[in-house]
């Protein structure tokens, strides 16, 4: 059961005593939640939107939360004693307490960051940098997004930590848990993604973290991917760090956060320095406030965080487990589809009960590319291209793929128009 | 050249047909023919940093020089079939000029094709940028 604080009363414009029972899912009535969907494309088609892998669409209520923000009470938190600054003040904390709660933890254990990528490269910078040195070392894998790689390389380079990575296995499309407990030798810090953003496999990061933990090693989970697709649940996962961008679940661009565990977080420095993070400043030198506000420097994204609140409290009104079972139904289906039109090859197994559903693919004679293009044409929104994963795309031997990834407010019949334009682009272009 | 358009004549067959085609979809069937009817395409082997047009969302290189008879030669090829396609129709048009008249030479042509409206900003970009990298070129062979 979601907790909602006092603070919360502004983010909906009302106030809410307890949250309610879960909402069956009508996927029709989702989708009137989102003014997008009724889109028509330059060229007459009806959008339909299957790139949420790369952001979701947002429901009304948090576009008006935001513009609620800026039209009435907009002002800097933290920094005045006037109604507004008091107002923007309870409405961003109170935004903390929502989400901190949604993900099963308190709000002190939460950092707002700019996404999922900040969220990393302040581990990489805050709690690595200070930890760890020449001999350490630090584990990933094949499929990590370049978020949680590059960071790693460059503190490998900085500090002469070891970076090992754990192969896939491109048969199945599955991490090698073999491989994963040689490599955990001597580990000190052990970064796997939840579900990766390519193949849509989710790992079992319940048991990784405790392999990892059993050596020593601290974990993170990238949850960019995992979050719009379950309930994440931080104190009982028992990872040391979580990442987490907001646009993939329903809330705006540029806000995400690190959830940390209060241990981890007292082993941190500073990552960005500067207003809001310090105590007291001299010309001789500064010191730091405690805990999470030792990280949030400057002015906070405060419409976002206000954002990601109502995406939070849209969402909390479903069953996490509902909204998988329906984007793994129309997922599977259209890979099944997809499986029997001559010449396309798909990347991963989208069926899979716990996949997320992207569905990564490739046509023997049609280039990513023009499909995509020829996609487009028929209204369907899909992604190519690397997908932010080029060592996994080399394991898998390819330069790119295309991508089609579904969420909550996607029909089976839009998987039905997809399948028909497919065919016939196929037909017509192979 | 004709009045109030920069390509040149032999160009006007191809650009009408473009014209003619019914919908996208059947634009996009013919630069898919016009790809393989490349009169001077670029084999991936010799595609390297120095010859690729950035800015280009598929993988696109220009190799420029001139002929035995000092005209203009553009030789040029991409993954995506689509911009291969844009890539044989703009050699067509150019190869044989003079390279001054190259380099004087405005995108009009895909307007008048029908093309420019199936290009969204990005996508258009990467044709203009290839584009002008041909151009660029041509002015050095002057």
């Amino acid at each position: 059961m979601l907790v909602y604080s006092p603070h919360a009363a502004l983010i909906g414009g009302r106030s809410f005593d307890q949250c309610g029972d879960d909402l069956p899912l009508d996927i029709e009535a989702i989708r009137a939640d989102f003014p997008i969907l009724s889109r028509r494309l330059p060229n007459g088609k009806q959008l339909v939107y299957f790139d949420n892998a790369a952001t979701s669409q947002k429901p009304k209520c948090v576009i008006d939360a935001m513009s609620r923000y800026y039209e009435e009470y907009n002002s800097n938190a933290h920094r005045a004693i006037h109604t507004l600054a008091d107002e923007a003040t309870a409405a961003l904390e109170g935004a903390r307490d929502m989400i901190s709660s949604y993900f099963g933890t308190s709000s002190d254990q939460l950092i707002y960051t700019s996404g999922a990528t900040e969220a990393i490269n302040l581990v990489a910078y805050g709690w690595a940098r200070e930890k760890l040195g020449k001999g350490d070392v630090v584990v990933l894998t094949e499929m990590e997004h370049h978020a949680d790689i590059v960071p790693w390389q460059q503190l490998s380079i900085d500090k002469g930590v070891e970076v090992r990575f754990v192969p896939i296995d491109t048969e199945s499309f599955t991490l090698d848990m073999d491989a994963l407990e040689v490599a955990l030798d001597g580990a000190s810090l052990v970064c796997v993604v939840h579900t990766s953003n390519v193949l849509g496999v989710r790992n079992p990061i319940e048991k990784i973290i405790e392999m990892s933990q059993s050596v020593g090693a601290r974990v993170l989970i990238d949850c960019a991917q995992g979050a719009p697709h379950e309930r994440i649940d931080f104190d009982s996962l028992g990872a040391d760090f979580i990442a987490i961008s907001a646009h993939k679940m329903a809330g705006p661009t540029g806000i995400g956060c690190i959830l940390v565990k209060k241990d981890a977080m007292a082993e941190m420095g500073p990552f960005m320095t500067g207003g809001s993070m310090i105590k007291r400043v001299t010309m001789e030198k500064s010191t730091f406030q405690d805990g999470n506000a030792m990280f949030e420097t400057g002015t906070p994204r405060i419409a976002e965080a206000i954002g990601w609140g109502a995406a939070v409290e849209w969402l909390n009104q479903f069953d996490m487990g509902e909204i998988h079972d329906h984007i793994n139904d129309v997922a599977s289906w259209t890979a099944a589809q997809m499986r029997e039109i001559p010449g396309i090859k798909i990347y991963g197994e989208p069926e899979r009960e716990d996949s997320s559903g992207a569905i990564s693919f490739l046509h023997e004679s049609i280039q990513s590319l023009d499909l995509a293009l020829l996609l487009d044409e028929g209204g369907f929104a899909v992604r190519t291209g690397h997908h932010c994963a080029q060592p996994l795309m080399d394991a898998l031997g390819v330069p790119s793929t295309n991508r089609a990834s579904f969420w909550v407010y996607n029909t089976m019949g839009e998987a039905e128009a997809f399948i028909d334009h497919l065919r016939y682009i196929v037909e017509r272009f192979s | 050249m004709g009045i109030g358009r920069s390509w040149p004549e032999h160009l006007d067959p191809i650009v009408e047909e473009f014209s003619e085609c019914f919908d996208s979809m059947e634009r996009y069937e013919l630069l898919f023919e016009f790809a393989k009817r490349h009169p001077t395409p670029l084999p991936p082997d010799e595609w390297e940093d120095e010859n690729q047009v950035h800015g280009c969302q598929s993988r696109a290189h220009v190799v420029c020089s001139v002929d035995d008879t000092g005209g203009f030669l553009l030789r040029c090829g991409a993954d995506a079939q689509v911009v291969q396609g844009l890539m044989a129709v703009t050699a067509i048009a150019v190869n044989g000029m003079d390279p001054s008249a190259v380099a004087q030479m405005g995108p009009d042509y895909a307007d008048a094709m029908g093309i420019k409206t199936s290009l969204t900003p990005s996508r258009a970009n990467g044709f203009l940028n290839m584009f002008r990298r041909v151009r660029e070129e041509a002015g050095k062979l002057v």
